[in-house]
């Protein structure tokens, strides 16, 4: 394992950097607190939103960031794309709903791993993923 | 490139194969060949494929495996999965991945046995 900055940004350009990223959140969410099961939940969570930005958009940005509100600590990850964004996201989160030919579960997956799971997204421009997951205390 | 990373074994009549902690997409891509190859070279009445080091198994990895696993019944074998991580297992069912109908073991002696036993669904045909 190897420290990682409280906040930071990795790119993502090309397949090798799906588990560069999985490594950069495992790092952090080790560092951060988070238990062995719930690393586990945010890395798989971070490697399906990572390979879609490698997939639909061929390159973008990887964001993490320590949280700490109110007592509560977590970690927010984020996933930023100029891709060519998502016509309807409601559908894009359905189970079973995929335009990239896989079982379209990576991303309904995703958002059951995690606390908080936002998408922002405008076709032909890009698309947002930000997730959140609290530390049970 | 990252073939190197897939250990293929041949024990008794049956194919052992380990992945890697964390392998990347063209390694697991490369599972597929490599089983289906030495399915045939050796040739093996199945598959038992070891993830106890795996530490993140997402949808890619999930439907490699199940489609693989398919293949390899497709050839006349079968496959028994063993040594899944607890988190990865709490994860993997969370998330709502199936793997299609593998068989499962603990650990790769359990499933040595279990291959010395018919499979389930020669079981059932006699």
């Amino acid at each position: 394992m190897s420290e990682v900055p409280p906040s930071g940004e990795m790119r993502i350009g090309a397949e090798t950097d799906i588990v560069v990223s999985r490594r950069t959140v495992r790092d952090a969410a080790t560092q951060f607190g988070f238990s062995a099961t719930d690393v586990t939940r945010i890395v798989t969570a971070a490697s399906e939103l990572a390979r879609n930005v490698f997939k639909y958009a061929g390159e973008g940005v990887m964001r993490w960031r320590h949280l700490e509100t109110n007592g509560r600590v977590g970690i927010e990850l984020q996933f930023v794309d100029r891709g060519p964004g998502i016509a309807d996201v409601e559908q894009a989160m359905e189970q079973g709903y995929s335009t990239g030919g896989g079982l379209g579960v990576g991303l309904p997956g995703a958002k059951r791993l995690v606390d908080e799971l936002e998408i922002q997204s405008e076709v032909g421009s890009g698309t947002t993923v930000t997730l959140k997951k609290w530390r049970k205390t | 490139m990252h073939n190197f990373a897939i250990s293929v074994i041949k024990i008794r009549d049956v194919l052992l194969v380990t992945m890697p902690p964390d392998p990347d997409d063209s390694t697991i891509s490369a599972l597929q060949d490599k089983v289906l190859t030495s399915m045939e070279k050796f040739p093996a009445k199945g598959l038992i494929l070891d993830i106890s080091a795996v530490e993140t198994l997402d949808s890619f990895f999930a439907r490699t495996v199940a489609e693989t696993a398919q293949m390899v019944t497709l050839m006349g074998g079968r496959t028994i999965i063993v040594g899944m991580q607890p988190a990865v297992a709490v994860t993997v069912t969370q998330m709502g991945l199936t793997l299609g109908n593998i068989e499962t073991a603990l650990d790769v002696d359990r499933a040595l046995d279990l291959t010395a036993k018919p499979a389930p669904l020669l079981k059932r045909q006699r």
